[in-house]
């Protein structure tokens, strides 16, 4: 039922044939009903009338023979009877019956008695309403009965009396009783017919309906069917115009936005290329002099023992600018290549906690330069990842130098979690922190927490936005906590698999240290 | 001395590769077009190659396979683009390492010359065998029933290394610590190219490898003797 339901609320097509049928059988019944009642009322009228001059002729003719019967004996009038009764009635009781009644008056107090009936028909048939109306009507009175034998069958038929005078006997009401059972069988078989009518018309509207629908569902459906396709990237297909319809426009006006998206798409895709493709060049025609550079500098700078002061710290300059310089070009190229989304992901299964381990002692002696260390807390002795490992590292390295940058001489401590799916690397530090504006801010692209604070850390200030477009990268997630002077939490979170999604958060952002 | 052959194209940079080598105590040989490569390696044969993904007259990965062709001599790919294709492309053309522009560090390069051109094992003395492989270390050689099979040096040592300690699975870090020479390098292409080349000169089924056996999620080791 319920798929029913939902067939009607979706099929545009089922829904109009419902409710044209519906609304049909409403209009075919009523005029149906109408022309029933108006043939059977025609019918009923025309067979009334000619029983009615039937029987004024077969009652006269009866009259009149009992006229010339005057004075007869009571064996020659009850002839009369017979005669008129052989002559009037059918031989049978059969749909076509016609039978003749004689009925003693009411107040006639004759001892003779010529009550008959034809065909063995019960006088009883006659009911006393029309017996009472005929005996003070001088004309004939006729009304719808219900014909019944003795023998206790019955049938519709129409009764028309008169009164009689029988000779020496007095008056007599004569009825001429014809059976309605053909009649009625045509009325039927007229209703029948006008039911069966009404029936095929409507299985053919309904039809009629489904296939002018059809006409008009089917390029809506096929409209539905192209534009899904163009969801899922496929740009190629078109609508046919069969037509110079309303349909045929929609056709037309459906093909030219998808040929205005193709276009579109097809911009915006070699803009990217373009994109690429200068990125790439930009990359080679600057790394192959930054090369000769940083090798001439470093020639210069291992010659630095015999310069004097100030050439000595000219070149030490230079060497550490190069390095900045560098730095900074590999994270802008970095960058593009996520705007251009040409980064990908290489992946390959590795230890999660021997990264974070390996990255961590290579940053050991920065740590201690800035009077900090890095903690690693953790209960599982491996977490096997399937994952960019360059990027993860990259992820990481950019945290931890981050937190032992804004440390305080406050010590790190490093969480990692894991799940079955998922795994979490939590980076606490308790030193600056971070207000609730430079929260939204902390992954924007060149932007430093302390305007104030100079720049002496080397950084390219790309370092965030680059972690968090590779943790993205992943699927993963990659969020920051921080109040000021209670420390920052920059929480990692990256699915086990490759190409799977985070389903949960396994450390909270906010750390558990901390009260607000 | 040690001759090594700088193929790039910008004039300014093969200069400073030249003084950086020269000062190492290395000859060097400089040549700046791609179709020129093959003449200058006939006539004098260096020890190793250093070749431009990007020259003129011929591209370097093109020259990395007409090297590789006639010669064993370990080649170092020098990539302005550090992109995985370039450096993939490079490494199943032949090349034993590749090196990114801009170097971190002269020495580094310098570090990457020797560690190509050291004699390594040189502690193993006599046969090694490997599944139905013979390894003479001394001689460099790698024979099949008494047939030579023709490896590159490197190619050599990556077998050497997994050869001399049967049982032990290898982690790719750990190859490349053993036959790189990197103290710490995450580049695991490395090793998958190369341990791809050598299963398709010394496996039998390079599809369905028993010489050197892919251990997963893990690294590889060498195949059980008899065990096919």
């Amino acid at each position: 039922m319920n798929r029913i339901i939902s067939r009607f609320r979706t099929s545009l097509a089922l829904k109009v044939i419902v409710s044209t049928v519906l609304l049909s059988l409403g209009v075919i019944y009523v005029a149906g009903s109408a022309l029933n009642s108006q043939l059977s009322t025609g019918i009923r009228k025309v067979n009334l009338e000619s029983s009615l001059t039937e029987a004024r002729s077969t009652i006269f003719s009866a009259q009149y023979r009992f006229v010339l019967a005057q004075g007869e004996k009571e064996a020659a009038v009850r002839k009369v009877i017979d005669d008129v009764i052989s002559s009037a009635t059918s031989l049978t009781a059969d749909a076509n019956a016609r039978e003749v009644i004689f009925k003693k008056s009411e107040g006639n107090s004759r001892e003779i008695n010529y009550e008959i009936t034809s065909n063995s028909v019960d006088p009883k048939s006659i009911p006393i309403e029309l017996s009472r109306s005929v005996r003070k009507s001088d004309g004939n009175m006729w009304s719808y009965i219900s014909l019944k034998y003795l023998d206790a069958h019955e049938i519709p038929g129409l009764a028309i009396g008169q009164k009689v005078l029988i000779p020496n006997a007095g008056q007599y009401e004569m009825y001429i009783v014809f059976s309605l059972a053909d009649q009625n069988a045509t009325l039927d078989l007229i209703a029948r017919y006008l039911l069966l009518t009404g029936l095929f018309l409507i299985f053919l509207i309904g039809l009629i309906t489904w296939m002018v629908l059809r006409q008009v569902v089917k390029p809506v459906r096929e409209a539905a069917q192209i534009a899904s396709r163009f969801t899922s990237g496929d740009f190629s297909e078109r609508m046919l115009r069969h037509s110079q319809d309303e349909i045929a426009t929609l056709a037309m006006a459906f093909n030219d936005m998808a040929e205005s998206l193709e276009k579109q798409f097809a911009r915006l895709e070699n803009l990217s290329r373009v994109q690429q493709r200068f990125v790439s060049d930009v990359s080679h025609e600057l790394r192959t002099p930054l090369t000769t550079l940083r090798m001439a500098s470093e020639v210069i700078n291992s010659a630095n023992a015999s310069f004097d002061p100030i050439l000595a710290r000219s070149s030490e300059l230079m060497v550490a600018q190069l390095d900045r310089f560098e730095r900074l070009l590999e994270d802008l190229l970095e960058i593009s290549r996520f705007d251009a989304e040409a980064a990908v992901l290489e992946v390959s299964e590795f230890d999660l906690i021997g990264l974070v381990q390996r990255c961590v002692d290579d940053l050991a002696l920065v740590a201690t330069q800035n009077s900090t260390e890095l903690r690693i807390y953790t209960i599982a002795s491996e977490v096997s990842i399937k994952a960019d490992i360059r990027r993860v590292e990259r992820i990481l390295r950019n945290l931890f130098t981050n937190a032992i940058d804004y440390a305080d001489e406050k010590p790190i401590t490093i969480t990692i979690v894991a799940s079955d799916d998922d795994v979490a690397v939590g980076v606490r530090d308790s030193g600056t922190g971070l207000d609730e504006s430079s929260l939204t801010r902390v992954f924007d692209r060149f932007w430093r927490a302390d305007l104030s604070r100079a720049r002496t850390r080397g950084g390219t200030g790309l370092g965030l936005s680059i972690a968090l477009e590779d943790a993205r990268l992943h699927n993963g997630e990659l969020e920051a906590w921080g109040r000021p002077e209670k420390g920052a939490h920059f929480v990692l979170t990256l699915p086990r698999k490759e190409s799977e999604s985070i389903n949960s958060r396994l450390i909270k952002l906010q750390p558990d240290d901390f009260h607000e | 001395m040690t001759l090594v052959m700088v193929v790039d194209d910008d004039q300014d940079l093969s200069e400073m590769l030249g003084i950086v080598l020269t000062g190492a105590g290395i000859d060097v040989d400089l040549v700046s077009r791609g179709d020129e490569v093959m003449d200058v390696f006939r006539n004098n044969p260096p020890d190793l190659v250093l070749l431009d993904v990007m020259l003129p007259g011929m591209d370097g990965i093109e020259v990395c396979k007409l090297i590789r062709a006639e010669s064993m001599v370990p080649i170092i790919m020098l990539s302005a683009r550090g992109d995985a294709y370039d450096v993939v492309r490079g490494l199943e053309a032949g090349a034993d390492d590749y090196m990114v522009k801009p170097f971190k560090h002269p020495s580094e390069l310098i570090a990457r010359i020797r560690t190509r051109l050291r004699r390594t094992n040189t502690d193993i003395s006599g046969l090694l065998t490997i599944c139905d492989l013979a390894i003479d270390v001394q001689a460099h050689q790698v024979l099949r029933a008494g047939k030579q099979i023709a490896l590159t040096r490197l190619e050599f040592d990556l077998l050497v290394a997994l050869a001399k300690e049967p049982g032990r699975v290898f982690s790719r870090d750990a190859l490349l610590r053993e036959v790189w020479g990197y103290r710490h390098s995450t580049d695991t292409r490395l090793v998958n190219v190369h341990v791809q080349r050598l299963r398709a000169k010394i496996e039998h089924d390079a599809e369905r490898p028993e010489i050197v056996v892919t251990v997963r999620g893990v690294g590889y080791k060498a195949g059980v003797m008899g065990g096919s």
